[in-house]
């Protein structure tokens, strides 16, 4: 296995914002340098270059809530360009969830004035003495005294320093009063987007940093304008159609019908793969309700494809609406076993006003109500009863999450790898989560090359990185050989990091033909450095060895790669995939083929 | 015979499953082709105006479970489902 990667150098000069700034928030310092073309060439951007920054910074094991742990930035390097959507940036940081490295991205118009600030990569490191803003003011830093924000949401907190300056183009990034206290899976948000997974907000909220202010008005200069132009109309033209019409007509939520019918959708903590109440929950079933629901459309700037779609009762504010995202409601809905579409959305709202990972929470309520069910907490924890379906309880667990509230509330914001070991008395089996990281809403069971993806997804069980679904939802009952597995699990993951790196959302990715020699003609007109399709799979590929360096050094080994014990010993309850599990013999042999795969990796460059 | 809609082709055709006038078995064209005409709105976003094929991302699964294999034919009891899968929210 190799631990370092390979070297890459430039042929030509990177035309975009190049500027690392380095914070201390000790010792209210800074320092900035120009990263060379080199450092482009061989990370691209986003996820890539966040990843590299990470990689010269973080040399053994640290204390991710500690000072040293850093919290990286990374432009994306269309961003602010006209290549559509692609305002978007990186975030990445030790988990305090996984102890692993931790990559995210966020989106809209702060990703676009990080560059037009000039800056490539932003890297934070240090504790503030209190709670601070750093303020990045055109060519001006500033700690700026955060106390009158704490407690607020990060939309409160935006538009309170949007209020204080008198400028409502300030762009801020902040976290959430669970990111405050701490909670291993808080997420940080700025203009209404959320980098959730990973508890990248409780870093924050250890640095006591509530939030991150821009300001910039500078040229972001493309080295070949015309041909990036008509790149991007290109991009732009088929963004608008059929391949992104799900996204802007319906949603991610549409996905839970569709799930369902598949028998592929985890029901209660994963004790079944299918819920009779999916109907009562799906977003189609408030855009079908002839006016009970007030839809309302969101998406990040500069992007045609304008995926969110928010519900609330007509009779509401619409300022409660709450984003109708498929993760989301399969986290508070299924998972929890609650058919109430109302309480499912008031939970994915709250979530998003304490600034939590919609996930992780709905992941651990759902363990809290499985632990309940088996008498190793106590149901009246939250005061109403904690149970498999009582939609009553959501709030009030939300609540207690973000609040640290002593008890059940502190316990489960630890995460639910973490609280099971506390609860013992065998909630282990309970907890469903790899790496610390608990899973999204696809029944793994059901799909072996998802399962594998997940078992070995550097960041823990992300659906995003190890984007292994798609291809065995296309045919679940297919028959394949391990190596084609194993094949398709690392062109899965190398494929998500250069989307990452470049950053395009991966929303358009049904409107590329060969994606990776246009994305590479996109990167070569954009920045000015010559990239083919063999360039972007190595530059993919080089990434992933270091995210997979930084981890070993952090203390991860190939044993971690597993998967919850649940999906090995109970098979699919029920539905067309009744009887399915995952042979542990079977992971084995795919893990091993995997490993096989990538240490010969010469092959995929 | 009977196939489910979801995703697109339900909020396009406006229904969630049409009956098509076919007796099986039936071969893929002449599948793609009844669909078409019971459900024109389907055209061209969700079967290619050549009618010869269903638009990426969307497909075509039996009992929502497996995919049609090469040459296969379609028959009622097989429950056929026009899906969208793409995801990664």
């Amino acid at each position: 296995m190799r631990t370092e990667p390979r070297p890459h150098t430039a042929a030509g000069t990177y035309a975009g914002p190049r500027e690392l700034l380095q914070v201390n928030l000790s010792t209210r310092t800074w320092l900035r340098a120009s990263l060379t073309d080199e450092v482009f060439a061989d990370a691209l951007g986003g996820v890539g270059l966040a990843v590299r920054l990470i990689d010269e910074r973080v040399r053994g094991p640290i204390d991710p809530l500690g000072a040293e742990n850093p919290i990286v930035f990374a432009a994306g390097p269309f961003a602010s360009t006209p290549v559509p959507a692609a305002n978007k940036h990186a975030l990445a940081t030790i988990s305090p969830l996984t102890g692993l490295l931790n990559e995210g991205l966020s989106s809209s118009h702060f990703s676009a004035v990080l560059r037009r600030c000039g800056l490539a990569a932003l890297v934070i490191t240090g504790v503030a003495d209190e709670w601070t803003t750093l303020a990045i003011d055109g060519d001006q830093i500033r700690f700026e005294d955060a106390s009158p924000l704490v407690g607020l949401s990060a939309r409160e907190a935006a538009k309170s320093l949007r209020a204080a300056y008198g400028d409502r183009s300030l762009r801020v990034c902040a976290i959430g009063a669970a990111g405050e206290r701490g909670v291993r899976f808080a997420s940080v948000e700025n203009d209404g987007r959320q980098a959730g997974r990973g508890g990248t907000g409780a870093v924050f909220g250890a640095k006591r940093l509530k939030a991150v202010a821009l300001r910039g008005k500078g040229e972001v200069s493309i080295a070949d304008p015309r041909a990036t132009a008509a790149l991007s109309a290109a991009l732009r033209e088929r963004a608008l159609g059929p391949k992104t019409a799900k996204y802007r007509v319906l949603g991610t939520g549409a996905n839970l019908r569709v799930l369902q019918r598949m028998g592929q959708l985890p029901t209660r903590n994963f004790t079944a793969a299918q819920f009779e109440g999916a109907e009562n929950v799906t977003p189609e079933r408030a855009r079908e309700s002839n006016g009970t629901y007030l839809e309302l459309r969101a998406g990040c700037a500069g992007c045609p494809v304008q995926c969110e779609h928010l519900y609330v009762r007509k009779e509401r504010d619409r300022r409660a609406a709450a984003a109708s995202e498929y993760e989301s409601v399969w986290a508070f809905g299924p998972n929890c076993g609650v058919d109430d579409l109302d309480a499912v959305l008031d939970a994915i709202a709250r979530c998003d006003e304490l600034g939590l990972d919609t996930i992780s929470t709905g992941s651990a309520i759902a363990f809290a109500m499985e632990c309940a069910q088996h008498d190793l907490v106590p149901r009246s924890a939250f005061g109403a009863e904690l149970r498999f379906g009582n939609a009553a309880v959501l709030l009030p667990a939300i609540d207690a999450i973000a609040e640290r509230r002593a008890g059940l509330g502190d316990l489960l914001a630890d995460g639910v790898r973490a609280a099971a070991r506390r609860i013992g008395r065998g909630a282990e089996r309970f907890a469903m989560h790899c790496k610390g990281l608990e899973l999204p809403g696809y029944e793994p069971r059901a799909l072996p090359t998802y399962a594998l993806g997940l078992a070995t997804c550097t960041r823990g069980a992300c659906h995003n990185r190890a984007a292994t679904y798609d291809r065995d939802l296309r045919d679940p009952s297919a028959e394949r050989d391990d190596a084609a597995r194993a094949l398709d699990a690392i062109a899965a993951e190398d494929r998500a990091i250069a989307w990452d790196s470049l950053v395009l959302c991966k929303f358009v990715r049904d409107c590329f033909d060969d994606f990776e020699t246009e994305a590479a003609a996109l990167w070569s007109a954009v920045s000015g450095l010559p990239l083919d399709a063999g360039g972007l799979r190595a530059a993919a590929q080089r990434t992933w060895e270091r995210k997979r360096a930084i981890n070993a050094r952090l203390g991860w080994s190939l044993d971690d790669d597993t998967l919850p014990e649940r999906l090995f010993a109970e098979p699919v309850a029920g539905g067309p995939h009744a009887g399915r599990r995952v042979d542990p013999e079977y992971l084995r042999a795919l893990r091993a083929e995997y490993e096989s795969l990538r240490a010969s990796s010469a092959a995929f460059v | 015979m009977k196939v489910e809609l979801y995703g697109m082709a339900r909020a396009l055709a406006g229904v969630a499953h049409v009956t098509l006038p076919l007796d099986d078995p039936v071969a893929l064209n002449d599948f793609l082709r009844a669909l078409a005409e019971a459900a024109p709105a389907l055209v061209p976003d969700v079967i290619a105006p050549s009618l010869d094929a269903l638009v990426e991302p969307n497909l075509l699964l039996l009992d929502g479970r497996r995919a049609l294999r090469a040459g296969e034919t379609i028959r009622c009891e097989d429950n056929p489902c026009v899906l969208f899968l793409a995801s990664g929210g």
